[in-house]
């Protein structure tokens, strides 16, 4: 069932899972996943809610003390040396963890200025990102009077402000309208085209099948396949695919009679 | 479905008890907290209860109608202030988590009332004041027993109904921009009240003018505070017909506070009133200005520094801890400064007090934490940052306590080693909080309310300062030593000898705090975000 994991030439890998293991009390979250981001690929990590996506991605970027294994990046082991690690990275967390108490501007100079960058180009690529992302420049609301959507971009803007080469995105589109999801799908690709890596996870087959080089499926805290999109999909839909793989079921029609 | 069957409260009281059983599941640590909490409440019980009982053991009648109306009034402020200063409010069951169900205002009133009434400092209470029924068994017989029970009975809920309604209204109040300010004088004003009970307790210790204290004690024994303990002596002294007037001013009084409580609940549960700030752009300032406070370097540790000041008052429960902490602070050394006692042990109550609020720092942002972990930023920078956003607003405070407590005790002279003692009691109180911030962080509850903790938190928070307020104690001794034997020499020399002792506690504590933190960052994000 399981499709190889393609290496991409001689490049390494941009981020490099090996049998991470995490438990929650006596539950098994995540069970030895092992996975291969290929630099320059968009990687979409799919899977039903609950399966271990944001645990994975989590034990990935330094957010939580895997049991076992090892999570190396760019290079660099992120449990070994965090610091190396963490600054050639952009994360998105679950749910869109922010400072919220702060505005939209201060909340994008108070991430540039803690990635240790000077002033002058956190003020001018600041700018740039409010006003792309249609946040505003001189908006005073605070981040946690924002909608939804405007909460992911800013979360994407302070991943984005120090021009990593990995992004790690968790649910980037979840509770997005559509115009702002189009923008954020406008940003990410010509990212990826200049040179980026992006993983992101998320349970919309759409997003996934329109965007991603490469896809990864998780169900119960394992990695089911995983490779690039062709070779994931074959012949059939990704959704097809998706529905077999994690074993879901189908209503027949005789329960919810009373709906 | 348009009818709603009649609720009782007592789904409330299951859905609680359910809720502080499944909190403990599986969870060591919790359970550990939770028998402690169980034994000191016992312990206050006992307590209580041999305290109350002394007058009628002893047969002393005068005794007895000073205690009971004076301890019972003491009980009954006691829930005012101390969830609003130290414990904080078990809110197991958010009100805003019954804002879909069909349900009456008086329903949820009567539900959430009854839930609070069966927790352990109610039970704790109830056998306490039981003490009192001891008491007048002894000395009036039967009767005056059975009237002193139903006061004791009509007392409880008197003692929830305030502490609730208090809470519940101060939350309101401190959420909107527009009463705040309000909110903060009413404070002032609640604290205030501590000065004549403070009065009364030094004239009786003090000059044993017991005349007074007992001509106090009955009129206290006619307000709500002190009427449902003192019936029972009227019925000892013959007075039969004040029973029912007592008993009806506690029930009128404890069914005030419910209605109060219940206009503040509606509004608590539609939940934070959005942002009042206007969205509009304004002549944009670059964004690292708009961050930065002046004369903060554009650095790291700048952007910390300046988020942290901007938390202690954006964050509701930050602020009511920055506020909280100023009205007790100023209030309680003034009022005892005020009798002309020497305000010093009450100097390190209020600096350690100070320290307190950074107890659980990292709580006070959950998950939000993660973006700092995710950065990297080293446990230095984290720590420092903290420590000076917090002194910002405490120092200026520290330095108008020791002033207005210094004028107001007469003694201008006396005004820098105070200060020096404040300082010097802050600064080890640093030393104490700031690794036990890192090591001991709980996940808040997200309520509306900035005086909610966890289920079952209130022992342990309460628990926490006790032993902080302790080691506070112990770490200053050798200077309040110091500050003993040299007497005049030390209002010239406290001071900077304060500033010393606070800096080498300070520089103790807080480097074993990076230590931890450089250690643990993942696992204390784990502890304070509220999921898992």
């Amino acid at each position: 069932m399981t499709v190889p994991a393609q290496r991409t030439g001689d490049q390494p890998a941009a981020m490099s899972l090996r049998g991470l293991v995490k438990h929650f009390d006596t539950k098994l979250a995540v069970c030895g996943v092992s996975l291969e981001v290929p630099a320059g690929s968009f990687y979409g990590l799919l899977g039903p809610n609950g399966a271990g996506k944001t645990t994975t991605l989590s034990m990935a970027v330094g957010l939580l003390r895997p049991d076992a294994g090892q999570a190396i990046v760019l290079g660099r082991d992120v449990w070994a040396d965090p610091a190396a690690a963490k600054a050639r990275l952009g994360v998105l967390p679950d749910g869109v963890r922010l400072f919220d108490r702060l505005t939209g501007p201060e909340l994008l100079a108070y991430q540039g200025l803690l990635r240790g960058m000077d002033a002058a180009t956190v003020d001018q690529r600041a700018r740039e990102l409010l006003e792309v992302l249609e946040l505003g420049a001189g908006n005073r609301t605070l981040v946690v009077d924002y909608s939804a959507g405007m909460k992911k971009k800013i979360g994407l803007a302070c991943a984005l402000l120090h021009g990593p080469r990995l992004l790690v995105l968790d649910e980037p589109f979840e509770a997005v309208d559509p115009v702002s999801a189009a923008l954020i799908r406008e940003i990410l690709q010509r990212y990826v085209t200049g040179g980026g890596t992006v993983i992101f996870s998320s349970h919309v087959m759409e997003v996934v099948e329109r965007l991603c080089s490469h896809v990864a499926i998780m169900s119960d805290g394992v990695l089911r396949m995983h490779g690039s999109l062709d070779k994931v999909r074959g012949d059939r839909s990704l959704e097809e695919v998706f529905v077999q793989v994690v074993g879901g079921r189908i209503a027949t029609g005789s329960e919810l009679a009373w709906l | 479905m348009a009818v709603t069957p009649a609720v009782s409260a007592w789904p409330f009281v299951r859905l609680k008890l359910r809720l502080t059983a499944n909190g403990l599941r599986g969870r060591p640590a919790r359970i550990v907290l939770f028998l402690t909490g169980v034994l000191f409440a016992g312990f206050l019980a006992v307590a209580g209860y041999a305290t109350f009982a002394v007058p009628g053991v002893l047969g002393n009648e005068r005794a007895a109608g000073m205690l009971l109306p004076l301890g019972g009034a003491a009980i009954v402020l006691g829930w005012l202030f101390l969830p609003l200063l130290f414990f904080g409010v078990d809110e197991s069951l958010d009100p805003a988590r019954f804002a879909l169900l069909p349900l009456r205002r008086r329903t949820i009133v009567a539900g959430l009332f009854a839930a609070s009434l069966a927790g352990l400092p109610a039970l704790s209470t109830l056998a306490a004041t039981a003490g009192m029924v001891d008491t007048t068994a002894r000395l009036g017989g039967t009767g005056a027993a059975l009237a002193e029970l139903a006061g004791v009975v009509c007392g409880l809920p008197l003692c929830v109904a305030v502490s609730r309604s208090v809470t519940s209204a101060f939350a309101t109040a401190l959420r909107s921009r527009r009463s705040r300010d309000l909110a903060a004088i009413l404070l002032a004003l609640l604290a205030a009240l501590l000065g004549p009970l403070q009065v009364v307790a030094l004239a009786g210790a003090e000059r044993a003018d017991w005349n007074t204290v007992a001509a106090i004690a009955d009129v206290v024994g006619w307000t709500p505070v002190g009427a449902p303990y003192s019936v029972g002596l009227d019925v000892a002294a013959g007075r039969a017909w004040a029973v029912p007037v007592k008993l009806v001013i506690v029930l009128a009084a404890t069914g005030g506070l419910l209605t109060w409580w219940g206009t503040t609940l509606e509004r608590a549960m539609l939940g934070a009133a959005g942002g009042t700030r206007p969205a509009g752009a304004t002549a944009a300032a670059d964004p690292v200005d708009r961050l930065l406070l002046p004369g903060l370097p554009r650095t790291r540790f700048g952007a910390l520094v300046a988020r942290e000041i901007r938390y202690w008052w954006r964050e509701t429960r930050r602020r009511a801890a920055l506020i909280t902490f100023s009205v007790a602070g100023v209030f309680v050394p003034v009022s005892v400064a005020a009798t002309g006692v020497s305000a010093g042990p009450m100097l390190l109550f209020v600096g350690a007090l100070a320290a307190l609020a950074l107890a659980n720092q990292f709580g006070y942002e959950g998950s939000a934490y993660a973006a700092n972990v995710v950065t990297g930023v080293p446990g230095r920078a984290e720590i420092h940052s903290r420590a000076t956003g917090h002194a910002v607003y405490v120092l200026p405070l520290l330095v108008v306590i020791a002033v207005v407590a210094g004028l107001v005790a007469g003694a201008p002279a006396r005004i820098p080693g105070e200060l020096g003692l404040l300082i010097a009691a802050y600064g080890a109180g640093l030393g104490l909080v700031l690794p036990l911030s890192v090591r001991t962080a709980y996940a808040l509850p997200e309520t509306t309310s900035p005086f909610a903790v966890p289920t079952g938190g209130g022992a342990a928070k309460g628990l926490l300062i006790f032993a902080l307020m302790l080691g506070t104690v112990l770490v200053t001794v050798p200077l309040q030593l110091v500050a003993y034997f040299l007497g005049p020499v030390w209002l010239w020399i406290g001071l900077p000898a304060g500033i010393g002792y606070a800096a080498a506690a300070y520089l103790i504590g807080s480097g074993v705090a990076v230590d931890l933190l450089d250690r643990r960052m993942p696992e204390l994000l784990a502890a304070v975000a509220p999921h898992r």
